[in-house]
């Protein structure tokens, strides 16, 4: 008897167990209801299982606040939720401007910030119970997922006359074969930015003088530099290799990383980059705050550090330098965008076009430009007297009249990893610039071959 | 009625660890082998289809190209590693029970410390702590030396050494402890007779203590050996990082699966490199259990 009673209870803590530890697998009712969580399979292989709790709040949320808003009256209250891995005050402050706009029409948009928010959205980009249904991130990813069909493109949602103030270099960063898929927000260029303390004289106009005053000015042992920069990451070198004529990747999805204009760039950019640290992010950017680097090349998002510590900053256009060839350095340019998943545009399709509408208006833009020094992307937005005013959007303001807007076709994606080898190779390793160039113009072509 | 209930009641207490470990393991594990068998990358998401063994075709054609190095290196990392942390382990074991020795338990908590932590702090808090060339501690002690600063992590030997160094930090506290446990549990009145007989230090420790924790250790030893062959995080956190690349080459199997197969967004193709190195990691396993068993160890 007392056997029996033993047996049973095991039984029934072992099945109690079981139970419990399965309840976390599932889902809101809704999901498995509408049978539409085929992506589900895919983030249980890849471990995403902390990720998919959040996804489940969200689609929560989701569940009870409108998901088939379409067929609901009017008046419903309806978030509209979007992933992002920006600051989360700036994203908090531009989801404030929306809000307050869509009060009355009882619309949400609520920013949830995610690591690795690309990785992210190819997971759940198909999953409308557990993904987002937004996503604000830079446009260069956008040719991955627009050739993946996840994407609604805005001009399914929102009207051309309500994106007319919108700068052309941001519409055409968003488009992809011919489609206009995000919605620009606001852009980014990389800036000079300088210790107004420590940076003695005026800044030179050409990159050989730039070289002089780093020679004179750093001593690598003492720890003390006059100019720091990333300068092993693509996306920072790129002033460099597109100032000398080359580039990283061609719009046919060529690799361009061993033509010769590419190589004499990276052998230029070298020289410089001996007198700049190991180029790693926290280093320089430590090295600027802490007062041990005069100047740094680097962007908006550097800004609250720089602030916090206390620094007398200054602020010149890369496109300001000359570069020995007569051209001018010539940086990247990030569009920061919005972008619409179909499942969302299907079930939200009337709450996501009034956000987008909106997000077109400029006082989206003000807001980012006076509180955070980003530059908006609608032109509206600079007759504000104090964004027209503010040193650090007027450089890269002059800075997106010639930047080259990165690229955003899908192999883009795959070329970051072989551009940045090849530069660590050649900066940190020392390796020759021809035989590192060709080894790693290889790995590129493997690269974009392997996606097929 | 009586011997089919025995016989079917144990398979009853194991269904739900089964369910749990078909769930959790075997699941993914065929749903990989089920995607390496398909399309499925970036231009067909949601519309892939079956394609045979071409992903296998491809994830064996790349054998060439880096492969083989990365194999190498990884069955070099896996016994350079395992020799220096078996055999520092032992001697701080022994170390930790001398007779005699004071504030053995400070000693003991202050070594378990490195294992307590996260990996991911560890490993950053040594590149920019230890490595560093701006604020690592080993330059400052060089630059304060009066030599010039090293990139520690720029080229590959040195690379090595750094992400050897820390991966002994990493895993000694756990085979010291190990090693510890077991040498409690090794009969004093063995080192009493063998000093009786007149047997010194050394002896004490060929003829004693290493063939008392010879079977004690040996599954410590292979898991951690497996540990440390398919080692990702340090090698990856200290020298490839995005936006961090430190300039070596250093390629474990892990790392060349991850930068060939994973960056691609191919799932397919990745899904055939993951399944070519779980076959690779089971042989290994098989090998080294057959290994043990000759032995006459536990495993």
């Amino acid at each position: 008897m007392r056997k029996n009673i033993r047996s049973g209870l095991s039984l029934l803590l072992a099945g109690t167990m079981t139970a419990g530890m399965l309840t976390g697998c599932g889902d809101s009712g809704q999901s498995s209801a509408n049978g539409d969580n085929p992506q589900a399979v895919d983030s249980a292989v890849d471990g995403q299982t902390d990720e998919n709790t959040a996804g489940n709040e969200n689609a929560a949320a989701a569940d009870g606040e409108g998901q088939d808003n379409a067929a609901q009256p009017s008046g419903e209250a309806v978030t509209v939720t979007a992933w992002h891995d920006n600051d989360e005050v700036m994203m908090n402050a531009l989801a404030d401007v929306v809000n307050e706009k869509l009060a009355g029409e009882n619309i949400t948009l609520r920013f949830e910030k995610k690591s690795d928010v690309t990785g992210q959205i190819r997971l759940y980009g198909t999953d409308a119970a557990n993904g987002p249904d937004m996503y604000l991130f830079a446009h260069d990813s956008l040719g991955g997922f627009a050739e993946m069909g996840i994407l609604e493109p805005v001009g399914n949602l929102i009207s051309a006359e309500k994106e007319a103030d919108l700068l052309p270099m941001t519409i055409e960063a968003a488009s992809y074969k011919g489609e206009q898929y995000l919605m620009p927000v606001y852009y980014e260029t990389l800036l000079f930015m300088y210790n107004k303390a420590l940076w003695q004289g005026d800044v030179p106009a050409t990159t050989e003088e730039l070289y002089e005053y780093m020679v004179a000015n750093t001593d690598v042992n003492a720890g003390t530099y006059a100019l720091v920069n990333q300068h092993s990451n693509a996306y920072n070198v790129a002033p460099f290799i597109n100032g000398f004529g080359g580039y990283i990747i061609d719009q046919d999805a060529n690799p361009g990383l061993n033509i010769q204009a590419t190589k004499d760039a990276i052998s230029y950019n070298k020289k410089f980059a001996d007198l700049q640290a190991d180029g790693d992010y926290n280093t320089v950017t430590a090295l600027f705050n802490e007062g041990h680097a005069a100047a740094i090349i680097g962007g908006p998002w550097l800004v609250s550090g720089i602030k916090e510590a206390g620094i007398d900053l200054g602020i010149k256009s890369l496109c300001d330098f000359t570069l020995p060839n007569g051209d001018v350095m010539t940086p990247y340019s990030g569009v920061q965008c919005l972008g619409v998943l179909k499942y969302a545009a299907d079930n939200k399709k009337d709450a996501i076009t009034k956000v987008l509408e909106v997000l077109a208006e400029p006082e989206v833009g003000i807001t980012l430009a006076k509180e955070f020094n980003c530059a908006p992307a609608n032109s509206r937005a600079y007759d504000d007297a104090d964004v027209a005013a503010n040193e650090m959007i007027f450089a890269m303001e002059q800075s997106a009249q010639k930047a080259v807007p990165m690229s955003n076709i899908p192999e883009m994606g795959v070329m970051w990893g072989p551009a940045e080898a090849l530069l660590a190779a050649v900066n940190k390793s020392g390796e020759d610039v021809d035989a590192a160039a060709d080894r790693y113009q290889e790995e590129a072509l493997q690269a974009i071959t392997d996606m097929q | 009625m009586n011997h089919s209930k025995k016989k079917f009641t144990p398979w009853l207490y194991h269904l739900p660890a089964f369910i749990l470990i078909g769930v959790i393991v075997l699941f993914p594990i065929l749903y990989t082998g089920y995607i390496s068998l398909t399309n499925m990358n970036l231009y067909h998401w949601q519309d892939y289809t079956l394609v045979g063994a071409d992903n296998y075709v491809r994830a064996l054609g790349k054998i060439d190209s880096g492969f083989l190095t990365a194999l190498w290196n990884t069955v070099v990392w896996t016994v350079v590693n395992m020799v220096l942390d078996v055999g520092i382990a032992y001697i701080l074991a022994v170390g930790l029970n001398v007779e005699g020795l004071r504030a053995r338990r400070l000693y003991k908590t202050l070594i378990i410390f490195p294992w307590a932590m996260p990996a991911y702090v560890s490993i950053l808090a040594w590149r920019v702590g230890m490595y560093n060339t701006e604020f690592g501690l080993l330059n400052k002690v060089l630059v304060a030396l009066g030599f010039e600063k090293v990139d520690f992590l720029s080229r590959n030997i040195p690379a090595f050494l750094s992400c050897m160094v820390l991966n002994l930090w990493m895993s000694l506290p756990y085979m010291i402890v190990m090693f510890d446990g077991a040498l409690q549990s090794i009969d004093r009145s063995m080192y009493e007779s063998a000093v009786l007989d007149g047997a010194g230090a050394w002896q004490r420790n060929v003829y004693i203590t290493i063939p008392s924790l010879r079977r004690v250790m040996a599954p410590v030893v292979i898991m951690t050996t497996f540990t440390t062959f398919k080692q990702f995080d340090i090698v990856y956190l200290l020298t490839m990082q995005k936006g961090s690349v430190s300039g070596s080459t250093l390629q474990t199997i892990i790392t060349y699966a991850h930068q060939n197969a994973f960056v691609s967004n191919n799932y397919g193709l990745s899904s055939a490199v993951s399944v070519v190195i779980f076959v690779l990691i089971i042989i290994f396993s098989m090998w080294t259990n057959r290994a043990v068993k000759s032995e006459g160890g536990l495993v």
